[in-house]
C-alpha cells in the first residue's frame, strides 16, 4: 500500500478520475481523433469560459461560501461589453475594464451582504442571480446585442465586430492555442497567486475552515469574505466578455446554469464545499476531467441525453472517490 | 430502595473514571452528589441515565438488577435525567419536545390537541405560563431550562436526576425548582441532585455523597457536614489558613479592568494585571470566566472601563484587540485550530499582517519563522507542512498557543489552555506560559482545573455568577479555600 500513498493526497485523488477519463479516451479514440492536438485545443477552448468562472468559484468555496450568481453576472458582462463596443463604439480595453468593474461591484454587493448581515451565501447569491439576470435583460432591451445597430436617424447598419472580440476568438502560437484558453490560464495563475502567495489567501482558508476561529485569531473576516465574492464577480465578468466574443453578440440569456458547471468543476477537483481546503490546481484537474469527458462522449457521437446522464454518473463516482480514505488498521 | 448502584467501576481507555462506587436513592429523599471536576460525577450520571451501558457492577431498580441498554430504557424504568446541556430541539414546539421519544399513535401525533391541556398543566407546575404549541426557539434560556424540567418531571416515575439544574436559571425560577423538589420528596420520589453551589446543596440535601478521583470520599446524612467540611471532603485535604510564600514584586500595570460587564454572563468585574504577571481566573462553569476573556479580546459586547498600558482600550473585534497586542486562545479547539491547514499556516495566521505588511507572502521566511516558533513546543509532528488536524489534541493546543506567542502579545488571554490534554503536553503549555511571562507578557488564564491555577498563577481572581468574589495572592493560595470561594462560600 505504501506505493499508493500518493493516492491519499488530495491531488492524487483528483488525478485518478482524470486518468480514468484519459484511459477511456485512449480506448475509444474514434480512429485516432483523440490523439489529435486539434481535439484537445477545441476541448480547452470549450472549458475555458466555465474554467474562468470556476477560478472565482474556487475562491468563494475555499472561503466556505458559494456563488450562484456567476452565470447571471456573466450575462450582464456579455451584454454590457457588447453594448459598449458595438452600439456605443467604445474602445475594447476601456469597455473590458468597465465591465470588469461592473462585475466586481455586483460581487462586492453579494459579499457585503454576506459579511455584514451574516446571511447565508446561498440565499444572497440566489437573489443576486435573479437580480443580475434581470439587469442583463434590461440592459439588452429584451434582445441580443449584435453588431446590427440602430442609427440616430432610425435606419440600421452593420458595424464591424470590435477588435476585442476578434482578438479573444482567435488562436495564437501557430494556431495551436486559443486566446480564451490563455485567459483561462491567466485566471488560474491569478487565483493561485491569491490563494498561495498572498496573506489574503491564508485568510480565505481560515474563514472557510472556521469562521469563529478565524475571527478570534484576528483575521479580518468581513473584508476577506467581501474580497472572495468581489473577485468571483470579476472573474464572472471576464468569462462574460469571452462568451460575448465567442458568440459575437451579447445574449442576456447566456450563462444560465453555468454556475452549476463551475461548482461541479471545483468539487470534481476535490475542493471541499465545506470550505477551508482545496486549491486552484485541483480546479484545473476538475475542469480537464469534465472537458475531456464531454469531448470523448461527443467524439463517439453519444446523444446529448446520454452525455448528460453519463456526466452525472461520473460526477457522483468522482466525488465518492475523493472522500478522505479511512486509514487502514 | 428506588435505585441502587452496587460496586460500580468504569474505565475509559487508561483512566479510571469510577472505581467501586456504591450509591443509592431512597423514596422521599434528596441525595446530593458532590465532587470537583473530573471526580466522576458525569460518568455516574451517565450510568444512571442509560447513556453509558458497559460498566462493571450492578444497577438495581426497586431491588431488581437491570441493565439500561439505552437512555429510553432508563426513562421506561422511571428514572428521568435533567442534563446540564440543553437537549431540546429548537424547531419543534414545546409540546412536541415534551412528548419526544414517547410512543404516540400517528393520529395523536398528528392532532396533538389531546396533549395540549395536559402539557399546559405540567408547564404551569414548573412556573411557566406559556402556550405549549410555541416553538422552543422563541423561548429564552431559562424558559428552555424550565421546559427541560417539565419534561423530566413528566418522565420521572420514581427517580429524578438533576445535573446542575440551576446553572441557567435566575433566582425566582430556581426558587420554583426547589419547591418542586420538595413536592417530589413529599410524594415519595427520589431525587439525585448535582450542584457546585454550597448554599443549594445544604438547602436540599438529605444525604450527601462526595466523589473524589472516582471514589466515594464521603457518604452520609447531610447533617454530618457543614460547608467547610464538605469542601474539605471534596478537596481531600483540610483547610489550611496560612500558606506563606513569596509575594510577587510590584511592576507596571498592563491591564486595568474596572466595572466590566457583559450581559448576561458577566457583571461588574474589576481587577488589575501587572507586567509579566500571570493571573488565574477561577470559577465554575457559569461563573463568567470565559465571558471575561472574550470581552477583553473584543469578541463580545461589553460595558466598563478598560485601560491597556495607560491608554483607554475598548476593542470591538478580536482583530482590533490583536492590533493593540491582545491575543486570545479559545477554550474550544475548534475555535483556535484549523485542522485542514498546515502547522506553519496555523502558527503564522495571527502575525501575517505584521510579518508581511505588503500582503505578499515570503514562503521561505514564513517557514523559517514557524520553525523557530515551534522549536520550544516539543511538538511530535512529522513536518511543519503536515495538517494540524493529524496532531494529537495536546500538540494542536501547543500549535494554537504558538500562534498567540508569535504575535508577541502584551496581554495573553488563555481560556482553559490545558483542557483535555495529556500530562506531558500540559507541562509544556505551562512552561511556555511561564516563559512568555518572564519575557514581560501579562497572562490571564481561566481554568476549570484549580491545581493548574494554583501552580501557574501569581494571583487568582475568583468569579462566582459573573461577579468577582475574591482575589487571592500567592501567599493566600489554598486549594480548599479556592474551591469554597468558587462554589459561593462567603469570602473569609
Amino acid at each position: 500500500m505504501k506505493a499508493l500513498a500518493w493516492l491519499r493526497t488530495s491531488s492524487g485523488r483528483a488525478l485518478v478520475p482524470l486518468a480514468i477519463v484519459v484511459l477511456i479516451g485512449c480506448v475509444f479514440h474514434q480512429n485516432g481523433a483523440f490523439f489529435e492536438w486539434s481535439t484537445h485545443r477545441a476541448m480547452l477552448r470549450e472549458i475555458s469560459v466555465l474554467g474562468i468562472l470556476a477560478c472565482g468559484m474556487t475562491l468563494v468555496i475555499v472561503a466556505g461560501g458559494i456563488d450562484l450568481s456567476v452565470g447571471s453576472v456573466m450575462a450582464v458582462a456579455a451584454v454590457s461589453v457588447s453594448l459598449a463596443t458595438m452600439p456605443l463604439g467604445l474602445g475594447g480595453g476601456t469597455a473590458a475594464a468597465l465591465v470588469v468593474v461592473l462585475g466586481t461591484t455586483l460581487g462586492l454587493v453579494s459579499g457585503a451582504l454576506i459579511a455584514r448581515f451574516r446571511v447565508q451565501p446561498f440565499i444572497v447569491t440566489l437573489a443576486m442571480m435573479v437580480f443580475a439576470r434581470g439587469l442583463a435583460k434590461l440592459l439588452a432591451g429584451g434582445k441580443k446585442v449584435t453588431n446590427y445597430v440602430a442609427l440616430p436617424d432610425g435606419s440600421s447598419t452593420t458595424v464591424d465586430l470590435p477588435a476585442l472580440f476578434r482578438a479573444i476568438d482567435s488562436k495564437v502560437l501557430g494556431d495551436h492555442v486559443s486566446v480564451v484558453t490563455l485567459i483561462f490560464a491567466g485566471s488560474l495563475l491569478v487565483t493561485w497567486l491569491v490563494l498561495a502567495r498572498l496573506t489574503a489567501g491564508r485568510y480565505l482558508y481560515a474563514v472557510g475552515g472556521s469562521y469563529e476561529a478565524a475571527r478570534l485569531s484576528g483575521v479580518p473576516v468581513g473584508r476577506t469574505l467581501v474580497l472572495a465574492y468581489a473577485l468571483c464577480g470579476a472573474f464572472a465578468a471576464v468569462a462574460g466578455i469571452c462568451q460575448a466574443a465567442q458568440e459575437t453578440h451579447g445574449d442576456p440569456e447566456t450563462g444560465a446554469g453555468y454556475e452549476l458547471d463551475a461548482i461541479a468543476m471545483v468539487v470534481l477537483g476535490g475542493t471541499s464545499l465545506a470550505g477551508g481546503r482545496g486549491g486552484v490546481g485541483l480546479t484545473l484537474v476538475g475542469a480537464l476531467t469534465l472537458g475531456m469527458l464531454q469531448k470523448i462522449l461527443s467524439l463517439n457521437a453519444f446523444s446529448t441525453e446520454a452525455r448528460l446522464m453519463l456526466t452525472g454518473g461520473i460526477l457522483v463516482f468522482a466525488v465518492l472517490f475523493q472522500r478522505p480514505w479511512q486509514s487502514q488498521q | 430502595m428506588l435505585l441502587e448502584l452496587v460496586h460500580v467501576s468504569k474505565v475509559f481507555g487508561s483512566t479510571r473514571a469510577l472505581s467501586d462506587v456504591s450509591f443509592d436513592v431512597r423514596p422521599g429523599e434528596v441525595h446530593v452528589l458532590a465532587g470537583g471536576n473530573g471526580a466522576g460525577k458525569s460518568t455516574l450520571i451517565k450510568i444512571l441515565s442509560g447513556a453509558i451501558t458497559d460498566f462493571q457492577g450492578d444497577l438495581r431498580v426497586g431491588g431488581a438488577a437491570v441493565r439500561f441498554h439505552a437512555p429510553q430504557a432508563a426513562v421506561r424504568a422511571g428514572v428521568a435525567t435533567l442534563h446540564q446541556e440543553l437537549s431540546l430541539i429548537p424547531g419543534l414546539s414545546v409540546l412536541d419536545n415534551l412528548l419526544l421519544g414517547e410512543r404516540r399513535s400517528l393520529v395523536s401525533a398528528w392532532r396533538g390537541g389531546a396533549h395540549v391541556a395536559e402539557c399546559r398543566t405540567l408547564l404551569e407546575r414548573v412556573g411557566l405560563g406559556i402556550d405549549p404549541r410555541r416553538p422552543v426557539e422563541t423561548l429564552g434560556l431559562s424558559e428552555r431550562q424550565l421546559v427541560e424540567v417539565a419534561r423530566a418531571l413528566r418522565r420521572a416515575a420514581s427517580v429524578l436526576v438533576l445535573d446542575e439544574p440551576t446553572s441557567s436559571l435566575a433566582e425566582p425560577e430556581a426558587e420554583r425548582l426547589f419547591q418542586l423538589i420538595a413536592e417530589l420528596r413529599a410524594q415519595g420520589k427520589g431525587v439525585v441532585f448535582i450542584s457546585h453551589r454550597l448554599d443549594e446543596i445544604f438547602r436540599v440535601a438529605d444525604r450527601i455523597t462526595v466523589l473524589r478521583d472516582g471514589q466515594v470520599g464521603f457518604s452520609g446524612p447531610a447533617s454530618e457536614l457543614d460547608q467547610a467540611s464538605l469542601v474539605e471532603k471534596m478537596a481531600g485535604r483540610p483547610l489550611d489558613a496560612s500558606n506563606a510564600a513569596s509575594s510577587p514584586e510590584s511592576a507596571g500595570v498592563t491591564l486595568a479592568v474596572s466595572h466590566l460587564a457583559s450581559h448576561p454572563e458577566l457583571d461588574d468585574v474589576s481587577f488589575e494585571l501587572r507586567t509579566g504577571e500571570i493571573v488565574g481566573v477561577a470559577g465554575l462553569q457559569d461563573s463568567g470566566s470565559s465571558a471575561l476573556l472574550r470581552a477583553l479580546c473584543g469578541a463580545s459586547r461589553h460595558q466598563g472601563e478598560l485601560t491597556l498600558e495607560g491608554r483607554r482600550f475598548s476593542p470591538d473585534t478580536p482583530r482590533a484587540a490583536l492590533a493593540q497586542g491582545v491575543c486570545h486562545l479559545a477554550r474550544d479547539r475548534s475555535e483556535s485550530v484549523f485542522p485542514a491547514r498546515s502547522i506553519t499556516e496555523n502558527v503564522t495566521l495571527s502575525s501575517l499582517g505584521r510579518l508581511f505588511p505588503t500582503g505578499l507572502l515570503a514562503i521561505r521566511r514564513e517557514r523559517a519563522l514557524a520553525a523557530r516558533a515551534t522549536e520550544p513546543l516539543a511538538l511530535v509532528a512529522s513536518s511543519l507542512a503536515a495538517p494540524a488536524g493529524v496532531l494529537s489534541g495536546g500538540n494542536q493546543q501547543k500549535v494554537a498557543l504558538a500562534r498567540c506567542l508569535l504575535a508577541e502579545p502584551k496581554l495573553l488571554l488563555l481560556d482553559d489552555p490545558t483542557r483535555g490534554i495529556d500530562v506531558a503536553a500540559k507541562a509544556d503549555v505551562h512552561r511556555l506560559v511561564r516563559a512568555a511571562a518572564a519575557r514581560g507578557t501579562s497572562v490571564l488564564v481561566a481554568s476549570s482545573d484549580l491545581d493548574e491555577l494554583l501552580a501557574l498563577s501569581d494571583r487568582i481572581v475568583v468569579l462566582f455568577r459573573g461577579r468577582r468574589c475574591a482575589v487571592l495572592s500567592r501567599d493566600a493560595f489554598d486549594r480548599t479555600r479556592l474551591l469554597a470561594l468558587a462554589m459561593g462560600a462567603e469570602a473569609a
